[in-house]
């Protein structure tokens, strides 16, 4: 590596001022943040059956996914449901390219909404460019400080959301507004916010180049049918300027009239006309920059444009290729797999332990008696009662009453069992079944293996 | 032609780069084995293990448990950064020898 290189590498950061545009690909950004940005402030004020719909409820340790409640035992399930939402974004990138980063990635979504609140207050690209440069005046005062104060609120608002998906949020208002909020759930709240005001405010486009992994191996999933944005080399260059009344064909000239637009809207600060590159977020702002232009020059649109490599070369695209068809089939195969699951899953779970102190102990009669400590989980909403049996070999039996067993709705109920067999039927291990089903629905049912242990013949 | 206002905008120092991205990166690897393993063992019944007269709630474990594991992962990786990046470069040695 040179030299000249080398301290440019140590060049501190400049500020990048996004320029503001209009545009199809800008309405679709703005919809689409809304829309994420709406459910994610909206949700946890949905109530379902007296209680919040979606309550990540750690303090308890269940999840209420609205008509669902889940426990740390269906952990699983939201294990199949990462590796879902990672082979989706497989698919999509392979398919359409950075989408994700966009349109739907957080870090783009916040940003979106923190640059609103900054045009709102500090005005335009120029207006904010030329504001920064100015010396302090009451004006500039007062400009900066009502975006802070737009963005510490807006912040502030963000840290109670999220908390509220894990403590009751109306609950956690009420707390608030009396200024009797716990200590660790004030602490997440100004943590979360303190991030968003971070991340969103003033790190923006350097969390994609410098600290997000899918942003570095997002190439992987790239092949010459993957959607991008690129410029249209062939038909741009020469760039040049030039007024609107010469032909571009007799001046010698390309389409592209070098305004720097598409340069200027660029959220990372890159020229797509450089071709693709890993700072690209996809976010289509220079396509439409670049429309408008072409569209008061009396030129075709779409000379940067969503297209793919094979169609940049005028060679076939293929949506339909292997890839895609390995990642469709694996997507179907685990959401179908998810969707039977939870779908069969019983609504009751049955842990059984053994006593450990003990091994087994020697009753009169030849009787051989094992302990056990059975936790029974009701995960249904209402209380049920239970019928406790076990099986395994021959005169096998559960001691006295406990048989029957009443757990409350979203319950467990842990329960000292004595299981007792004589003794010629019970020499050295052997595997027994306890099964637990519901008095009112047999389907309701759920069997565990454990081992009865006796002495040796 | 890129206008000046952009020339090094594109850069942020590789220190601040490798305290970003070490900071960040264990964050979410933390954050990840901290609903792995919550999800396992109930902090409540762990603090039972340590001291039986520890009366920690479940708020506090989960936090301890998330900012183990986040220091844990940044002594790593931040590790390893300083590691990778003070390494001897093959070039230089080449021309000592």
């Amino acid at each position: 590596m040179n030299k000249p290189q080398a301290a440019s590498m140590y060049e501190s950061a400049k500020k990048i001022y996004p320029r503001e545009i209009g545009g199809r690909f800008d309405r679709l950004s703005k919809i689409a943040t809304t829309i994420l940005l709406g459910l994610f402030y909206i949700i946890p004020w949905l109530q379902w059956d007296e209680r919040q719909a979606v309550l990540f409820d750690l303090p308890a340790r269940k999840f209420y996914l609205i008509g669902l409640t889940l426990w740390p035992q269906d952990f699983p399930y939201l294990a199949l449901l990462l590796i879902i939402a990672a082979l989706s974004l497989f698919f999509f990138t392979a398919l359409a390219g950075r989408l994700w980063c966009g349109f739907a990635c957080p870090q783009t979504v916040w940003t979106e909404a923190f640059i609103w609140m900054e045009q709102f207050t500090e005005g335009t690209r120029s207006q904010r460019m030329k504001l920064d440069k100015a010396p302090w005046s009451l004006t500039k005062f007062r400009k900066k400080a009502s975006k802070q104060f737009l963005w510490i609120t807006f912040s502030m608002w963000t840290g109670f959301t999220f908390v509220g998906y894990f403590t009751e949020i109306r609950q956690l208002g009420l707390d608030i507004l009396s200024f009797s909020v716990g200590g660790w759930t004030l602490f997440w709240g100004l943590f979360y916010g303190f991030a968003t005001y971070g991340n969103a405010g003033y790190m923006r486009e350097q969390v994609c180049k410098y600290m997000c992994p899918y942003a570095r191996f997002q190439s992987a999933m790239f092949d010459k049918d993957t959607l991008i944005i690129s410029y249209d080399e062939r038909r741009g260059e020469p760039r040049g300027g030039r007024k609107r009344s010469v032909d571009p064909k007799e001046a010698g000239l390309g389409d592209c009239i070098d305004c720097q637009l598409c340069v200027q809207v660029c959220p990372t600060g890159i020229d797509i006309r450089e071709g693709l590159q890993y700072e690209c977020i996809a976010c289509a702002a220079c396509i439409d920059a670049c429309d408008s232009i072409m569209d008061k020059m009396n030129y075709p649109r779409g000379l940067v444009r969503y297209t793919t490599e094979h169609s940049l070369s005028n060679e076939t695209t293929h949506v339909l290729r292997p890839r895609m068809f390995v990642y469709a089939t694996l997507l179907l195969v685990l959401c179908g797999a998810l969707v039977t699951s939870m779908a069969t899953r019983t609504p009751v779970i049955l842990d059984v332990i053994r006593d450990r102190n003990s091994l087994y102990r020697e009753l009169p009669n030849d009787i051989i008696e094992n302990i056990y400590t059975l936790k029974v989980i009701n995960q249904s909403n209402a209380a049920r009662d239970f019928v406790l049996s076990v099986t395994g070999f021959e005169g096998i039996s559960l001691d006295g009453a406990g048989e029957q067993l009443s757990v409350d709705g979203g319950g467990v109920l842990s329960l000292p069992i004595r299981v007792r067999a004589n003794r010629e039927n019970a020499f050295g291990i052997s595997n027994i079944e306890f099964v637990v089903t519901a008095k009112d629905d047999e389907s309701v049912s759920v069997v565990e293996d454990s081992r009865f242990l006796g002495p040796t013949p | 032609m890129i206008s000046e206002e952009y020339r090094g905008a594109k850069q942020w120092s590789r220190n601040k780069q490798a305290v970003f991205t070490v900071v960040w990166i264990s964050f979410l690897i933390a954050a990840v084995g901290t609903m792995v393993f919550f999800a396992l063992f109930d902090p409540v019944d762990l603090s039972g293990i340590f001291d039986e007269d520890l009366d920690i709630d479940r708020d506090a474990g989960y936090a301890a448990g998330f900012f183990f594991f986040w220091i844990l992962c940044a002594i790593c990786s931040g590790v390893t950064a300083f590691l990778v990046r003070t390494a001897p470069k093959r070039d230089a040695k080449h021309r000592e020898q």
